[in-house]
């Protein structure tokens, strides 16, 4: 189903993605403010369509991958807005702008026309929960990752001796850019483990176990072990900075490629959606 | 006769320090020194001193910018017990748009020794406060000193000339900043007692790094530099195990080779579970181990790559201070105008005065018909010959604000327009104060 707000949001999108990028190349903050509102006002149109979409299924708009897709850049923008304007570091909105512009691109290109409905199954209470907790979930991985792109790119610098884009007062130290990240791992696990723990009693609620070994199943439990591994070499250990950054990005890598690869080849019981 | 901006100064790059040392004003010399200029001194009608361990400048307003300049030197050379000679030959004198030129740009750090350093800002309205204190300041010097502060803030604003580490200390102090986030809970550990190492650790407790640890050959400089500093003096021998607390080590020992190896930073890494470490080598022959940089979340930085960035960051202000040229020129102009518009006043008040003079003429020679008319029909007479005059002073006004580019060009239009209208009127002076002045002041 198309409707009229999905275009207009994704100008806006790719409006802001081209502006913080800019800003990013010249290392100066011209467009910032400019890049911000619009990605905001993107956000908003994007949720008119959601909404749209929502009220006709009754529930929240996840019945395809298409639909979770667009579902999950709808929350990674939110997210990656809040980190910006919090934050103040609008070196991120180069990252997750565009990021969250080719979601909600690839949703649009695989969206077939013609009303979805869920299957009578999955219409229940635990939908909204267990996919909102995946999605927001997902949406600090997207985050996380950005933010450690960000650190590698300036950590390299560091390392070479080139530092100092001219306009060094504005650049959020390595430091801040590793505890970020490490917060958003948090949060993106204990999500991820909500969703887990959610969709398995859910699982029991309509077919009466938790866990039947489903593709998506074990790619989740993999995906999660992963960032457990993640999170503990940096307690134990003490695994940051660089090396941190690195996995950050390799984990997230994973996490993309198994689940667009089993949501399309192995749709199994999520029936090809994402969460 | 118009009255014209002046400077006569010196600057770092004509006097050596030995001759600026012995011109140099102090605070609370200026306003003194400002009344017996304005007492003495004939030639000066404004006045004010910029005195600055870069240069001493007397900006100032004369009618005979050449006069001023003679009485000026000779002024200073018996007030600060300096023979002119001393001094003649680094002195600038610059008058008009020039003089202008470089007030603007001193105010905007063009003119500084390290472009775009923020302190001369200050010293200028300084310099201007306190020569408006002793009312050594009139229309000119009031407009070209407030013009001079709002060009250098629109230059801060709109170019990056400020921006940049330029002191090998202050580039380590923005590294530092770049990798650390929070300072207060950080540590910085001095490694030899040198002047820079000490520089670098006063600018990192300035920004909030609080604990510092200093460790020296010779003990004693350790604690007495610990004492100055506010740090605590560790032994050079028994230092190692120091390291694994410090984020910031600044060395700057004397040595034939580097004290610590890799295999012994890694393991201080590793105990600190790779918190970042920022090394700052100021050491020459160098105090750490080239291959250190290789060490996850270790930077070392050497004498010469804080060099790199120093120079890096003065051309990046140099690429800047071609945008603030420009700012300088455009800023300039407008005060052009505003300069050349107070020299046309006395001109349009003349003419406008001829102007009206010659309608009260003509409407007293034809009093008697019209006093035979309607009042409504008087009224319009009137206004007539009102409008007429006012269109011709009208159109003589603009011609003399547009004509020509050059302050010279306008003041020789006028001074032909004033021949031209005035020439052949015998002027009563007791008339004239009764004229509207809002035409002129506009």
């Amino acid at each position: 189903m198309e409707t009229f707000w999905l275009i207009p949001a994704m100008a806006c999108y790719l409006l802001s993605a081209i502006l913080f990028i800019s800003d990013r190349v010249s290392g100066k903050e011209r467009a910032a403010g400019w890049a911000i509102v619009i990605l905001g006002a993107g956000a908003i149109l994007h949720a008119m369509d959601l909404a749209a979409r929502g009220l006709q299924a009754g529930n929240i708009p996840v019945a395809n991958f298409a639909e979770s897709l667009s579902f999950l850049a709808w929350v990674t923008a939110l997210a990656s807005l809040v980190l910006i304007v919090r934050l103040r570091m609008a070196v991120i909105g180069a990252y997750a702008a565009p990021a969250v512009a080719v979601a909600l691109g690839v949703s649009s290109a695989m969206a077939r026309g013609g009303r979805i409905t869920l299957p009578a199954p999955l219409q229940s209470v635990w939908l909204p929960i267990h996919v909102s907790l995946a999605i927001v979930g997902y949406a600090m991985f997207v985050l996380a990752a950005s933010v450690s792109l960000v650190y590698l790119a300036y950590e390299s610098r560091l390392k070479a001796k080139r530092p100092l884009g001219h306009n060094t007062e504005r650049m959020p130290s390595l430091e801040k850019l590793d505890r970020i990240n490490y917060s958003l791992l948090v949060w993106g696990f204990l999500m991820l483990s909500a969703a887990i723990i959610t969709g398995a009693i859910w699982a029991d609620a309509t077919w009466g176990h938790f866990w039947s070994w489903e593709p998506k199943e074990s790619w989740s439990l993999v995906i999660w072990v992963l960032y457990a591994a993640l999170l503990e070499s940096r307690l134990t250990v003490g695994w940051r900075g660089r090396r941190a950054a690195e996995l950050t990005i390799v984990v997230f890598a994973v996490l993309v490629t198994s689940f667009v690869g089993v949501s399309l080849i192995f749709p199994g019981k999520h029936g090809g959606t994402f969460g | 006769m118009a009255q014209t901006l002046f400077i006569l100064g010196l600057n770092h790059r004509t006097a050596p320090v030995a001759v600026r040392e012995r011109l140099a004003y102090s605070e609370e010399d200026i306003p003194r020194t400002l009344s017996r200029i304005r007492e003495r001194l004939g030639s000066v009608t404004e006045v004010a001193i910029l005195s600055t361990c870069n240069r001493v400048e007397v900006v100032g307003v004369a009618a005979d910018p050449a006069k001023a300049f003679d009485e000026l030197s000779a002024f200073i050379a018996s007030d600060r017990g300096v023979p002119q000679a001393a001094f003649a030959e680094a002195l600038y004198r610059m008058q008009g748009r020039e003089a202008a030129r470089h007030l603007f740009r001193v105010g905007a750090s063009l003119d500084s020794m390290v472009v775009g350093e923020p302190q001369i800002l200050g010293q200028l309205k300084l310099a201007y406060a306190q020569a408006a204190k002793s009312g050594a300041v009139g229309l000119v010097l009031h407009r070209a000193f407030h013009k001079a502060f709002s060009t250098a803030k629109r230059i801060r604003k709109s170019t990056l000339i400020g921006h940049g580490a330029v002191s090998v200390s202050s580039a380590a102090v923005t590294l530092a900043r770049q990798i650390f986030d929070k300072l207060s809970d950080k540590t910085v550990m001095l490694m030899g007692a040198g002047k820079m190492a000490e520089l670098t650790a006063r600018q990192l407790k300035a920004i909030g790094i609080e604990s510092l640890l200093i460790t020296s050959r010779t003990f004693d400089n350790a604690v007495a530099l610990a004492r100055e500093l506010g740090g605590t003096a560790v032994p050079f021998d028994n230092c190692k195990p120091y390291l694994k607390i410090a984020d910031v080590v600044i060395g700057s020992l004397s040595v034939t080779r580097p004290v610590f190896g890799p295999e012994e930073f890694e393991a201080i890494i590793r105990e600190r579970r790779y918190k970042p470490m920022f090394l700052i080598d100021l050491g020459v022959p160098r105090n750490f181990d080239q291959r250190l940089n290789a060490i996850e979340n270790l930077y070392l930085y050497d004498i010469d790559d804080l060099g790199k960035v120093v120079d890096e960051s003065r051309a990046e202000r140099e690429k800047e201070a071609d945008k603030a040229e420009e700012i300088v020129e455009q800023e300039l102009e407008a005060f052009e105008r505003w300069m050349a518009g107070l020299d046309l006043v006395p001109t349009i008040k003349d003419i406008r005065y001829s102007i009206e003079r010659l309608r009260d003429l003509e409407l007293g020679r034809n009093r008697g018909w019209i006093a035979t008319l309607e009042p409504a029909e008087r009224e319009r007479v009137e206004l007539l010959t009102r409008s007429l005059t006012n269109k011709l002073l009208h159109r003589i006004l603009l011609g003399l604000r547009q004509g020509g580019n050059s302050q010279a060009d306008k003041i020789y239009a006028a001074e032909v327009a004033r021949r031209l209208l005035c020439g052949d009127f015998d002027l009563d002076d007791s008339d004239f104060d009764s004229l509207e002045d809002d035409e002129i002041e506009s």
